[in-house]
Order: structure tokens, then C-alpha cells, then sequence
């Protein structure tokens, strides 16, 4: 067990011992801290708007009124502007006041850094065990008395571990410039959101982590399908390359196969849980427990593909 | 002789449907310097990640103090230290930290154990430096000191000398032999250049497409040649051949305006006293003697003199 410690420690010795980590690491800062002054500066152009003084429910009336007059050309504009009201008529029936522009809205907003997180681990993901071969480091690596499950094992866990400090990273620095930014008042408010066509409340603390935790589903699979890459194919770029390819471009291709029978297998048509939240899945008739499962299935699929190619292949001259 | 460290059994290894390695069989003893001595692409390569654990054997056995590496192979490694081809270490880590990282790998090397590899070496000064900014010397020399930090009972170095400058392969030398004659360990030392064999190692095996053609140790390699290469200027040339061939009962070449063959120098005023006989006239004889170097050149016939 401390011979395991100690290759997971060697594994993030690695990882932030090499420049590319640390860029990693400095565009997550720079995007969060961007994305902050722009909420900071775009925030105050629209924060009259936000009616959070002692008349809020007449202002609400009023907004909604002014939103069913407009008619939007197209159904997007026409589904958010629909959702702001159900939300203005929720509060006014619930007696929720609007809160302003906070610290936790700002966390929540932040949520969609989580694919910036997937790409990065997918990076290294891709290289965890490819470079080792691409570097020729692998044969010292491999030829001591440790057996080459228990290494393997060491290079999964340190991927994923680096997505958790990441993770952490990302949230604590959000929080930093959040709370600089718009300040820690409003925490106990109820944020409303919407799934299926009901309104829902809860709070927004608890409710931001578990959209996290929900969102990184698709970078825990996608981190292990690019290290599934990396370990039977033995080649970075290959394993870097075809999960980011596959990433972005995975609903394009659920929309074109769409028709077909077994889409739902694929692994794409599963990752994105949220929408069984938000109460709309990709496809028709997928059930939350079916995309379970498919994923399940899939991360095993991956990791004993790993496993044997790792653990019973030749390290040979290429 | 005591137990041998290492044991090769018919070790066999076929990648696709090229046998590669056709069945070696050979034995290390401690504090020995075994050479590994081949052209390119004989197999030592091979071999040597067959003894690590890199590729399995196709058939055959390793074993390494008495335990087999395709019974044990975690048992049976611990005891061995090494580099396969070149000594690849991470670039941008520092040597230092490229050595914690190996330490980590077995339990109870302690930092000082690290110091102490460091110094034997001889990397004291830049050890904290990227390995990326090392000479290809000091990189084989961190790849060997990664190899010594638990103390192996066997070390195995592929071409060590790659490259090296001649005061480079010097250094390598005097560290090889030193931890066989001090510390009783196991060295194999795989070459494609004979002279170096000749300097650091006590027994040389040479090898050639797959197979171990002959074991030899150094010294006796040098002294025991009593055949020398002949070359006799004659007069009747073909006739002389004939009755040379016939009495040696090998081949004998006509080169130029000599004839060309080995035999014992003892038989040399036997062989003049013939040919006058049978009336011919000797002009000269020459007298070369077979250096390991002919004998190497001879086993792996590039310059076969028949
Ligand atoms: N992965 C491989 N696949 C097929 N043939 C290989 C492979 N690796 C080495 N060989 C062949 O095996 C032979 C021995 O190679 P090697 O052990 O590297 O020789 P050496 O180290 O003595 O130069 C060569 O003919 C080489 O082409
Ligand atoms: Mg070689």
C-alpha cells in the first residue's frame, strides 16, 4: 500500500514537474478571473434591472408583462424569455425575492469550465502512459518488482486525481474572484431552476456541487477512453486526439445517427446526465438508468482494454 | 564455481514468425563481467529485455538467484539492476529527482542510499540540474547510478559505451569492474565493438542472428592460439596447395602469388622440410598471429578465410 502511495506520488511528481501542466493550471486562472470581470462589467449594465428592492413583485408583473408582449422569431429566445417568466410567476406566488449578482451565481455560471477540465485531463489522460513510451522511459520503468497492474493502476488514479486538484483549483479560484468580485451575501436565498416544465428550488450551494459532480460523468469517461488510447496504442497524439475530436464533436454525430437503432449505445448519446435533469435527453425514450448503464459498461470495456494491453504486451524496439 | 546468479535455459523469442533469439543457454557468476558481444541486430537487445521482463520468453527459462522470472518474476527482479539501449531518463526532471522517482519503486532506499549512488558516479555537481541539459555521458552515468541504488546482485548495461567519448568509456570501464571485484556483482555488458569487450570483461560470449556461437575467456583467448595465419610465397603454386591441403587436411587459398591457410607454429619447419622434399622452393613464409579481434570477425564471418 505505501509502494502504491509512493507511485502515485512519483505519477504527480511527473505531471507538475513538466511545463504543459502549469499552463494548464494558468489558463484555468485566466479564464476564471476573465470570466469575472466580464460578469463584473457586463453585470452592471443589466443589475438595475434586477428588482431586489421592497416593489420586486410589482417590477416582476411588469417584466413578465413586457416578455409575453415580445414575440421572438425564434423558439430559443422564446424558451428562455417562457422560462423567465414561469420563474418571475414562481417567485411571485412563493414570496422569493430576486437576489442580486453574488458570489455562489458566479460559481454555478462557472460550471461550464468543467469542459475546459475534460479537454485538460483528456490531455493527460492521452500521455499518462503513451509518453512513458514515446520518451523511451518506460523500459526503466517497467523493469522493477512492482507488477505492471499495480503501475498501471497508479498512472489511472494520478489522472484522475489531477482532475480532482483541478477541480478544486478551479472552484477555489471561482470562489476567490467570485467573492472579490460580488461579495459572499445571499448564500441561504433559494435558487430556482428550471426541469421538465416545473420551476424548482434548492439551495444553491448544494445544488452547484451536485451539477459539478454530474458534469464530470463525461470527463471521468472521456478521461479514461483517452487512457485506453494511450495504453493499447502506445502513440499521444492518437490518444489526445480522437477523444478531443470525439468530444466536440459527439452531438453532431448523435444528431446524424440519430435515426438509427443503436444510437443509444453510443457513449456520447450517455455522458451528458444534466439533461435528464433539465428533463431533456438527446434521444427519445433514454432512461437515466439505461445511460447508467451503458457507461458502466463502457468504462469497463476501457479499462480492461487497458489493463491487458498493458499488462500482457511486449515493451518492444518499434 | 559457486551457484551462478544468473541462468539462460534455451531461451527462445519469436516476434511474429521470425525466431529471433534461437535458444541461448549461458550462465553469470558473481563478481564476473560477462561481454555480450555481437554485430547489430544479433539479438542482444533482445535478450536483455527477455532477462528484465520487458518481453517474454517464447520458450525457455531465467532464472536469477535460483528463482525463475516466469515463476516469480518480482522475486527474481528485485535482484537486477539495468539499462536497455539508451539510457532514457525524464528530461525535465533533474537527475535528482529522476533518481527519487526509481527510489520510490522499492522500498528502503533512503536518501542517503541516493547521495551515495550520486557520488560514485561522480554527478555530485549538477545532480540538481534538468537531465534535458545533461551531455549523453552524464545521462549514461545517471542510468547507471539509477541501476546501483538497490544494491543488485546482477547489472545488466546495454551498450553502455554508446557513444561515449574515449575518456567516457574509460570511466564506464573502471566503475564496471570495480563493482565486480569489489561488491561481487554480476555484470553483463552487451557490444557491438570487441576491443571494449576485451578491456572490461573476464568471460565474452558472442552471439550472432540469434545464437551464441562460442563462450571464451579473455585471457585464454589470447594465449591459447597457437594457430597462425600463414602466408607462403612458392614456387608451383597448385601443386604445393595440394599437397599442403592434403597433409593439413583443411583448405589452403591461393592469394595473389601466395598461398594463404592457418596451422599450429609447431608445425611450421615440419611443413618447410615437406615442401622441400618435394622440391619445391620456398621463398618466404610470413607468420600472423590471430588476435581475438580475427577470431571475433571469424565467428560472425564477415572476414571468413575459407
Ligand atoms: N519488435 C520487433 N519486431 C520484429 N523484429 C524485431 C523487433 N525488435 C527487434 N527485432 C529484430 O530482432 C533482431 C535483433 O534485434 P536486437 O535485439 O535489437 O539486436 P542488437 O541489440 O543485438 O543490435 C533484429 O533483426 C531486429 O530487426
Ligand atoms: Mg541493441
Amino acid at each position: 500500500m505505501i509502494n502504491f502511495l509512493q507511485l502515485v506520488k512519483n505519477e504527480q511528481m511527473k505531471l507538475f514537474s513538466q511545463r504543459s501542466t502549469w499552463i494548464m493550471i494558468t489558463i484555468i486562472s485566466v479564464l476564471t478571473i476573465a470570466f469575472g470581470i466580464f460578469m463584473k462589467v457586463d453585470g452592471s449594465m443589466v443589475a438595475g434591472e434586477v428588482p431586489a428592492g421592497p416593489d420586486w413583485k410589482n417590477e416582476l408583473r411588469e417584466q413578465n408583462a413586457q416578455l409575453t408582449s415580445q414575440k421572438g422569431p425564434e423558439d430559443g429566445i422564446k424558451y428562455s424569455s417562457l422560462t423567465d417568466v414561469r420563474m418571475n410567476e414562481y417567485r411571485i406566488e412563493n414570496d422569493i425575492r430576486p437576489t442580486t449578482y453574488n458570489v455562489w451565481k458566479f460559481l454555478h455560471e462557472n460550471l461550464n469550465n468543467i469542459s475546459i477540465l475534460s479537454l485538460f485531463t483528456i490531455i493527460v489522460a492521452g500521455g499518462v502512459v503513451a509518453n512513458e513510451f514515446k520518451w523511451g522511459t518506460i523500459k526503466l520503468l517497467l523493469i522493477r518488482p512492482i507488477s505492471r497492474s499495480k503501475i498501471l493502476l497508479s498512472k489511472f488514479v494520478s489522472v484522475f486525481l489531477f482532475a480532482g486538484i483541478m477541480l478544486v483549483f478551479l472552484y477555489g479560484t471561482a470562489f476567490l474572484i467570485g467573492s472579490i468580485l460580488f461579495g459572499m451575501n445571499g448564500f441561504s436565498d433559494p435558487y430556482l431552476y428550471r426541469q421538465g416544465g416545473d420551476i424548482q428550488q434548492a439551495h444553491v450551494f448544494i445544488h452547484t456541487v451536485f451539477q459539478y459532480l454530474i458534469s464530470m460523468v463525461n470527463l471521468v469517461m472521456m478521461g479514461t477512453f483517452a487512457f485506453m488510447i494511450s495504453t493499447v496504442f502506445r502513440n499521444t497524439s492518437l490518444a489526445i486526439g480522437v477523444p478531443i475530436f470525439l468530444m466536440m464533436g459527439g452531438n453532431s454525430i448523435i444528431l446524424f445517427l440519430s435515426d438509427k437503432e443503436w444510437v443509444k449505445y453510443i457513449l456520447f448519446a450517455n455522458t451528458d446526465l444534466r439533461k435528464f435533469l433539465e428533463g431533456s435527453p438527446m434521444i427519445q425514450d433514454l432512461t437515466i438508468s439505461f445511460s447508467i448503464t451503458v457507461l458502466i459498461v463502457y468504462f469497463f470495456v476501457f479499462v480492461s482494454l487497458s489493463w491487458y494491453s498493458f499488462t500482457k504486451r511486449d515493451v518492444a524496439s518499434t | 564455481m559457486s551457484d551462478p546468479i544468473l541462468q539462460l535455459k534455451q531461451v527462445k523469442k519469436t516476434i511474429g514468425n521470425k525466431q529471433i533469439i534461437k535458444g541461448l543457454d549461458f550462465e553469470v557468476y558473481e563478481g564476473e563481467v560477462f561481454g555480450f558481444l555481437g554485430p547489430n541486430g544479433a539479438g542482444k537487445t533482445t535478450t536483455i529485455r527477455m532477462l528484465v521482463g520487458l518481453m517474454s520468453l517464447t520458450e525457455g527459462d531465467v532464472v536469477i538467484k535460483g528463482t525463475s522470472i516466469r515463476n516469480n518474476y518480482k522475486k527474481a527482479v528485485q535482484h537486477v539492476g539495468g539499462i536497455v539501449e539508451n539510457p532514457e531518463l525524464y528530461s525535465f526532471m533533474s537527475g535528482w529527482k529522476n533518481l527519487l522517482h526509481y527510489a520510490r519503486m522499492i522500498p528502503g532506499i533512503s536518501k542517503e542510499r541516493i547521495d551515495e549512488v550520486v557520488k560514485l558516479v561522480g554527478l555530485e555537481n549538477r545532480i540538481k540540474e534538468k537531465v534535458g541539459k545533461y551531455s549523453l555521458g552524464m545521462r549514461q552515468r545517471l542510468g547507471i547510478a539509477q541501476a546501483l541504488l538497490h544494491k543488485p546482485s546482477i547489472l545488466i548495461l546495454d551498450e553502455p559505451t554508446n557513444g561515449l567519448d574515449p575518456s567516457g568509456i574509460r570511466e564506464i570501464r573502471s566503475y564496471i569492474r570495480r563493482l565486480a571485484r569489489e561488491d561481487g556483482v554480476a555484470v553483463i555488458v552487451s557490444s557491438h565493438i570487441l576491443s571494449e569487450m576485451e578491456m572490461m570483461c573476464d568471460r565474452i560470449g558472442v552471439i550472432k542472428e540469434g545464437e551464441l556461437l562460442s563462450i571464451q575467456s579473455v585471457e585464454s583467448a589470447l594465449q591459447q592460439p597457437e594457430q597462425r595465419d600463414i602466408t607462403l610465397e612458392v614456387q608451383q603454386r597448385e601443386r604445393a596447395r595440394k599437397i599442403l591441403s592434403e597433409w593439413l587436411n583443411r583448405p589452403v587459398k591461393i592469394e595473389k602469388d601466395s598461398l594463404a591457410f592457418k596451422m599450429d607454429r609447431d608445425d611450421v619447419p615440419e611443413m618447410i622440410r615437406r615442401l622441400v622434399d618435394e622440391n619445391i622452393d620456398v621463398y618466404s613464409v610470413n607468420m600472423y598471429r590471430s588476435t581475438l579481434e580475427d577470431k571475433f570477425l571469424d565467428l560472425i564471418g564477415e572476414r571468413a578465410v575459407d
